[in-house]
């Protein structure tokens, strides 16, 4: 049943010991067979060649030669005319700027090369993110250059679409909003100050003005609650750190809810274990009926359906106040038990705890505050004075926006950088109503649902070609500043609408008028809220170089007062349905706002490990002796048809662990029509499914089924059984575990390697432990890497001589990665594609096996099998001191350095793939195709997703591509560096300043883009540095120890913290 | 070869005694002398006035005095004023400032200095590039006498291939066998020379084929032609101008940089002629930036000029030099097609396909160029491993026109990074490297190279 020991398993093939699937492991090249591509029309007519093919190739292969035989094309070197002073060709500049959309938000800084932003970082000064990103964060630059953008304003009549001046397009914009009857600006989440006063000088220009605000994912509830029971419309100031209980509701707040990055750093804090001899954790129990995010990191999870969520919460509520709710018997016994055990833990951390939850519903909410309230919980866990602005939206008023319209009371709509017409809750009466509307100006950053009928389009500034502010929380200031002149002719939101209302925009910086009206907001508003600076240029340019300010919070809440009883009344009500739909926000592309950037649709979900698209997460099952069945027998990449009320869906079905018997789930934000080319078509849009309950969108459905497998999914694209390592397979004749790996070596000869390093089934890839058994599993542990180094002991090479020799001078680097603070996130993934020019490789090369990502999270399930823990692993090249990939390369093309590191010389690689197959990590990546068109010659360049041009090879999207790391042509293999140009950079900067290296020097993107501080880099001679210390804690192991390849990355052992009282 | 010989020493003799001339004086020594101390105030055509006055003409307007006031003058002005000499008060009253003294030129230095004014002063027949700075002495090109031997030999080998068929003609004769001698044209085909033909060919052919190969890419000697005929020679060589000066990138960035146009203007809003190509060649940097030298300032708005009006603004300049250097009858003559010459050759130098106005950053053709997976760093070699810029780009300062000295391969690269030694003692960065230190003061090694830290490691260049 378990996978060994350590009982570890990655999904149901790897438990029922999936033929196919240890196939595939065996096989480090997943390649479709020659058979099955010739069955593949298309690719067999592109196959074929005649004659005159041949010819070709002929004159092409001459004309290359002779043309390589000329003298090299003269290449230019053009200098400034005028040099700004902060430019330094060849320097990186950083800008210190913010990341907003919407109500996501992360305080950042833009690495510039020659005035072109490259790649983003964490900005460490921000009191919220304390320099953590998201992969959201880091994926932004690259919409910058996104080829689906507008490049100029545009006025459409009818079928034509002409574009026009931006003093043209004012003028007919400025005469239709004078002749408008009533204007409607619908818009998500505003957190800028100045934006808000820009919008209220376009309101008061235009009294038959209104604002209405919504969110793609609603918290409406919330907020209503929140202003029901403290008089305050807010979401208060979370404190995971604080907490030793926390219980969620559903509220995937690691990943997607609210404001993500700075939970996640909080929660992480509680999460490490610090002390071995005085170990301290929090207890996360989730409430949900799917796997997400931040469930799978939940010390224990209660499974209920999504219709009992409501019923969930009266149950604690009843708990913890002693007031009944009739209702609430209606909960699962399971469930019912182990909420009582929760109450318990919480009373016990009264104060010191924190509940909160998702639901959207103002009743489930009130109760929720009712629970912190009664546990004492505000004022340290829950605060108002640094109230959250990262929601603001309210569904009422887009309600009455929809009655307005379809009553024909609004003939001019200004849609300010939203897309209402996919991801708000009234999409498709929306899509309906707003044909009858005479103006439809839309200030739209690129091609989207929304924008497709919009008459008048106003394109915008992507975030850094702007300026602005943000108010996240109250109180915690932060600026956007521009760090490239435009692209293309654009303009800011709050630019137009300011021109419109007449507003004079144009004195002062005539290039930057929004700059101007900024700057003037904040020395009237907040110059006296300091008293540092004199001047007000002084105190700008200091804001503008920090990046971000704070000041006292204020509050207008008052205290707990809510009608309970009524409350209690307007819980949901559980369904008696056989099957339910949980919808949830894509941890990568929110509810589609992200659906445009590659690099998003091609990070794996955590949790599944799907890329490109969307699927039905089945229940798995457990016949209580062997063997894992789907829901509906369903296996991994089956398509269905799920029913969802009237509505039928063809989607992919994934078995998943964890989700509530009865419930599957599907993720939001797929399947847009009239996206850019990396969100067209991509999966399948369920938005017009959700339910609505008191006028606010319910997340799930309770009238769902799903049909029987219908085949499979041709490219299915999940990278979850992908890359695996130590898989055991059954030896058929005797039924023992045997090692896949071997058994591949030596086909037939059932175990005859038993004995050697090699034939080990039990591999030593996750180490866990409970806190309770922290102390004896640290016994084991330095037992069982005894047994293995002892093992590793027994070589004719003497490598530990060798090795001191080699590397106990200058620099020997090593990487430590804390699994107890690792969330899955991705952010690191997205941060090394962005650092390493990694290629995005689209759907189809992704179903068969050929992402390229250097550094993947392997995801590991452990525990109970119906409601298992989760392990999340980061995997990278781990610069093996004695690795395998370098002896078996018959050019030397990978090597070793004097500093610890495995080189990968890329000009030197023909490609055998040797190492590929050698790496016990799985870590090596192949290039297949030219996806960045490093290759001179076209020919060699293939078409991803069904384009001329391969993505990444267009002129503006390649200027995301970091100047400093070679772009890898067809061919050739790659891996993780160490980020071995950061290396150099900052050896060099101590070599320059004449001075010993310090950690600071030297980050790799991963380790900054993390937002819980997971990953830790350094020179492992430095005694004094960061990560000697990490290498030297007690709960340090190493990935495959066993094989002796004396691997430079360090695990710290996974410690949960689960309650075992809670699963009985 | 004795011929060879004998021009060596010719030279020789002749570079030995116009050494031991040089105290007398000569224009090429006052030319030197004037760059030195007059030009930063004089104009270099004699003949406007620029911080100081014009000297054209400046012997005669001292010829009423002794010989030995010139140089008093020249030599400290500001003593001669004080003194009350009368020509040193018309011009004090005439210019209220003051020439800087210079107490260390001799009488000789002065006299060859007024030699260079009155050469410089008469008009030239025509603007030409002038010959290069003295170099070393040609390379003998041997080639012709290896033709020579090789032509030797092969009638050598004719005679004696000739000589041993007579002897085996002879011998055969003696033995009483026939023989049939055979032809020339049937050596030359014989089965043995064919194949050692064929040999060689393989040989020959496999080898140029391989060091071809290996050299494609590689263009030492480079030399293209710029769109400004810059003189490292002037700037670095005869004006000192440090290096890094203009490649300013050099001590702090992975690349030299090549300089911006407003880094040109920091001298040339002063110097508005230059020595060699007089207006043709400084006037590019005022049409890139937008800067009219008749006025001396920076053109308004000069983005938005229509290219008439800037062919105006510099044919109005050109022709002001012209009439200043050559005289207005000159002018008149052909003097307009001088001009529309000089602003052709601008324009042609300045715009391409794709740049179509004068305006703008110049596009200098780039010399130094590495493939794209190498990375090389300036500031690691220039700060840290504190190099001579000559070190890799050959004597830039004689350079008339620059080439690529080096050449830029691997093998190159990895030669020095064996041979160099790193600046080991002073850096505290290298403390890291306990063992060597030890080693270091121990005496058993005498110098840490570049190879020793690791830098022939691939991933040090390539990432």
């Amino acid at each position: 049943m378990k996978n060994g020991q350590q009982g570890i398993w990655i999904g149901a093939k790897d438990l029922n010991k999936d033929e196919a699937f240890i196939m595939e492991a065996q096989d480090e090249i997943q390649n479709p067979s020659l058979v099955e591509q010739l069955g593949n029309k298309e690719v067999t007519e592109s196959l074929e060649s005649n004659r005159r093919d041949f010819l070709k190739f002929l004159g092409f292969g001459v004309g290359a030669a002779t043309m390589a035989g000329c003298d090299i094309p003269v290449k230019r070197a053009i200098p400034y005319v005028i040099k700004p002073d902060e430019i330094v060709p060849g320097v990186a500049t950083y800008y210190a700027s913010t990341f907003v959309n919407g109500g996501d938000y992360c305080p950042i800084l833009v690495k510039t090369r020659e005035g072109r932003p490259i790649k983003i970082e964490g900005n460490a000064l921000s009191s919220m993110t304390n320099g953590g990103t998201s992969a959201r964060a880091q994926a932004n630059v690259l919409s910058l250059y996104d080829s689906n953008r507008y490049k100029s304003p545009q006025i459409v009549s009818g079928d034509e679409t002409k574009s026009v001046t931006w003093l043209d397009f004012d003028s007919e914009v400025k005469s239709a909003l004078k002749s408008a009857l009533a204007t409607r600006v619908v818009t998500n989440t505003i957190m800028s100050p100045t934006a808000k006063k820009a919008l209220t000088e376009f309101t008061t220009a235009f009294p038959n003005a209104n604002v209405v605000t919504y969110d793609p994912i609603s918290s409406a509830a919330i907020l209503d609650a929140n202003a029901e029971s403290f008089g305050d419309r807010t979401i208060p100031e979370y404190r995971f750190d604080r907490a030793e209980t926390i219980v969620s509701f559903n509220a995937d707040f690691l990943g997607t809810w609210i404001s993500p990055i700075e939970y996640a750093n909080q929660y992480a804090s509680n999460r490490k274990i610090k002390d071995v001899k005085n170990a301290k954790m929090s207890r996360h129990i989730q409430v949900e009926s799917h796997m997400s995010m931040t469930g799978s990191n939940a010390d224990n999870r209660i499974l209920v359906k999504p219709s009992e969520q409501g019923v969930a919460i009266a149950y604690l509520y009843e708990q913890i106040t002693g007031n009944s709710v009739s209702a609430a018997s209606r909960l699962n016994a399971k469930a019912k038990a182990a909420l009582v055990k929760v109450a318990d833990q919480l009373k016990e951390t009264a104060g010191n705890s924190l509940v909160v939850s998702a639901s959207n519903n103002v009743s489930e909410q009130i109760l929720i505050n009712a629970i912190n309230s009664s546990l004492g919980n505000y004022g340290n866990t829950l605060s108002f004075s640094h109230a959250s602005n990262q929601r603001q939206g309210s569904e009422k008023a887009m309600s009455s926006l929809l009655a307005d319209l379809k009553g024909g009371k609004v003939d001019t709509l200004i849609f300010m950088d939203c897309n209402p017409l996919y991801n708000s809750s009234i999409a498709s009466e929306l899509t309906a109503a707003v044909e009858k509307v005479k103006n439809r100006i839309g200030l739209s950053y690129s091609k989207d649902e929304t924008s497709s009928i919009c008459n008048y389009i106003a394109p915008l500034h992507h975030g850094l070609e702007s300026w602005g502010d943000v108010e996240a929380k109250r109180g915690l200031y932060s600026l956007i500043q521009p760090t490239i002149s435009p692209l293309f002719d654009t303009r800011q939101g709050e630019e137009s609408l300011l021109t419109w209302a007449g507003v004079s925009v144009n004195e002062g910086d005539i290039e930057q008028p929004y700059m101007t009206y900024l700057k003037s907001n904040w020395e009237e508003s907040y110059f006296s809220t300091q008293d540092k600076y004199l001047g007000f240029q002084s105190f700008w340019d200091s804001v503008l170089h920090d990046g971000v300010y704070n000041t006292d919070g204020y509050s207008t809440a008052s205290d707990f007062n809510a009608d309970l009883e009524s409350a209690a009344q307007g819980i949901s009500s559980p369904s008696s349905s056989e099957l339910e739909v949980q919808f949830y926000e894509p941890l990568a592309i929110g509810n589609g706002q992200y659906g445009d950037n590659p690099w998003l649709q091609e990070m794996p979900d955590p949790v599944s490990r799907y890329t490109w698209g969307n699927f039905v997460a089945v229940p798995v099952s457990f016949d209580g002796e062997k063997a894992f069945e789907g829901f509906n027998g369903l296996k991994d990449g089956d398509i269905v048809d799920v029913t969802i009320g009237d509505q039928t869906y063809r989607l992919p079905a994934i078995q998943q662990f964890g989700i509530m018997p009865g419930t599957v789930a599907i993720a939001l934000g797929y399947g847009r029509s009239n996206g850019g080319f990396a969100s067209n078509g991509i999966g399948t849009n369920v938005n017009s499914s959700l339910g609505n309950s008191n006028g606010l969108t319910q997340y799930f459905n309770v009238s769902a089924s799903v049909s029987n497998g219908k085949g499979k999914e041709e490219e299915y694209s999940s990278v979850q059984y992908h890359h695996t390592m130590g898989v055991t397979a059954e030896e058929t004749s005797t039924g023992e575990t045997i090692n896949a790996d071997e058994a591949a070596l030596a086909p037939g000869y059932g175990n005859v390697f038993q004995g050697f390093q090699g034939s080990l089934t039990e591999r030593s890839i996750i180490r866990h432990t409970d806190l309770g058994h922290l102390e004896e599993a640290i016994d084991h542990l330095h037992h069982e890497r005894e047994h293995h180094q002892g093992l590793n002991e027994h070589t004719l090479y003497p490598f530990d001589q060798y090795s001191e020799e080699k590397y106990s001078q200058g620099h020997h680097w090593g990487m430590h990665v804390d699994l107890n603070a690792c969330i899955g996130c991705g952010a690191c993934t997205v941060a090394c594609m962005a650092e390493n020019n990694v290629p995005v490789v689209g759907k189809q090369k992704v179903s068969i096996h050929q992402e390229m990502a250097w550094l993947r999270i392997d995801r590991y399930y452990y525990g109970d099998v119906e409601n298992p823990n989760t392990v999340y692993q980061p995997l990278m090249c781990q610069h093996c001191d004695n690795a395998p990939c370098e002896n078996v390369c018959p050019v030397n093309a990978t090597n070793h350095s004097s500093e610890g590191l495995n080189q990968m010389a890329y000009n030197r690689c023909v490609g055998t793939r040797y190492c590929a197959n050698n790496c016990p990590y799985k870590v090596r990546r192949f290039n297949w195709s030219d996806y960045t068109t490093a290759d001179i010659f076209p020919a060699n360049q293939v078409d991803v997703n069904g384009e001329e041009v391969p993505y990444g090879a267009d002129n503006l999207t390649r200027m995301v591509l970091n100047p400093d790391v070679t772009v890898r042509s067809r061919g050739v293999i790659e891996k993780c560096s160490f980020c071995v140009q950061r290396i150099q950079e900052g050896k060099l900067t101590a070599k320059s300043e004449g001075r010993g290296l310090h950690d600071a020097d030297v980050k790799t993107a991963c380790q900054t883009s993390c937002p819980t501080g997971a990953i830790t880099f350094g020179d492992r001679n430095n005694k004094k540095g960061e990560l000697y210390e990490k290498f030297h804690s007690p709960l340090n192991y190493i990935v495959l120890e066993e094989v002796n390849v004396k691997s430079s990355v360090q695990y710290t052992m996974k410690v949960n913290n689960r309650d075992k009282t809670l699963d009985a | 070869m004795i011929q060879k010989i004998s021009s060596a020493f010719i030279l020789g003799v002749i570079l030995l005694f116009t050494s031991s001339l040089s105290a007398q004086p000569t224009v090429e020594s006052g030319k030197t002398l004037f760059r030195n101390y007059c030009a930063t105030c004089h104009d270099k055509t004699m003949v406007k006035d620029a911080t100081g006055p014009a000297l054209a003409g400046a012997e005669e307007r001292w010829a009423e005095y002794p010989r030995e006031d010139l140089y008093g003058w020249i030599r400290n002005s500001q003593a001669m004023i004080a003194a009350g000499h009368p020509r040193a008060k018309e011009l004090w009253d005439e210019w209220n400032s003051v020439m800087t003294a210079w107490p260390n030129l001799t009488d000789e230095d002065v006299e060859s200095i007024l030699l260079y004014i009155t050469d410089a002063s008469q008009p030239k027949a025509a603007l030409g590039p002038s010959a290069g700075v003295g170099g070393e002495v040609e390379k003998a090109d041997n080639s012709f006498l290896y033709l020579g031997l090789f032509a030797l030999l092969a009638i050598l080998a004719f005679i004696l291939s000739r000589f041993i068929g007579s002897l085996n003609e002879i011998a055969a004769a003696q033995d009483g066998a026939d023989f049939e001698r055979k032809t020339l044209l049937q050596q030359l085909t014989s089965k043995k020379v064919v194949s050692f033909l064929i040999f060689l060919f393989v040989v020959i052919g496999g080898y140029t084929t391989v060091t071809r190969a290996i050299n494609l890419g590689r263009q030492q000697n480079y030399a293209p032609e710029q769109p400004i005929k810059f003189s490292h020679a002037t700037h670095a060589g005869l004006n000192k101008i440090d290096c890094q000066y203009c490649h300013d990138g050099a001590r702090r960035s992975k690349h030299s940089i090549i300089p911006a146009t407003n880094t040109c203007m920091n001298c040339h809003k002063a110097i508005t002629v230059g020595s060699q190509y007089g207006t043709q060649e400084i006037s590019k940097i005022y049409a890139s930036i937008g800067f009219d030298p008749n006025t001396n300032a920076y053109i308004e708005n000069y983005d938005e000029m229509s290219e008439d009006d800037i062919k105006t603004i510099f044919k109005k300049w050109f022709a002001t030099n012209y009439i200043a250097d050559k005289g207005q009858d000159e002018f008149i003559k052909r003097g307009e097609e001088v001009i529309t010459e000089q602003w052709d050759n601008m324009v042609s130098s300045l715009t391409n396909e794709q740049k179509k106005s004068v305006r703008g950053p110049i596009e200098w053709e780039r010399i130094h160029n590495l493939p794209d997976h190498v990375y090389f760093n300036h500031a690691q070699h220039v700060t840290v491993g504190e190099l001579e810029c000559q070190t890799c780009h050959g004597k830039v300062e004689n350079m008339e026109v620059v080439h690529q000295f080096s050449p830029l391969s691997m093998g190159w690269c990895i030669n020095c990074h064996r041979e160099t030694e790193v600046q080991f003692s002073d850096n505290e960065y290298y403390a890291s490297y306990a063992k060597y230190h030890e080693e270091l003061a121990n005496g058993d090694r005498d110098k840490v190279t570049v190879e020793d830290i690791g830098g022939l490691e691939c991933q040090k260049c390539h990432y």
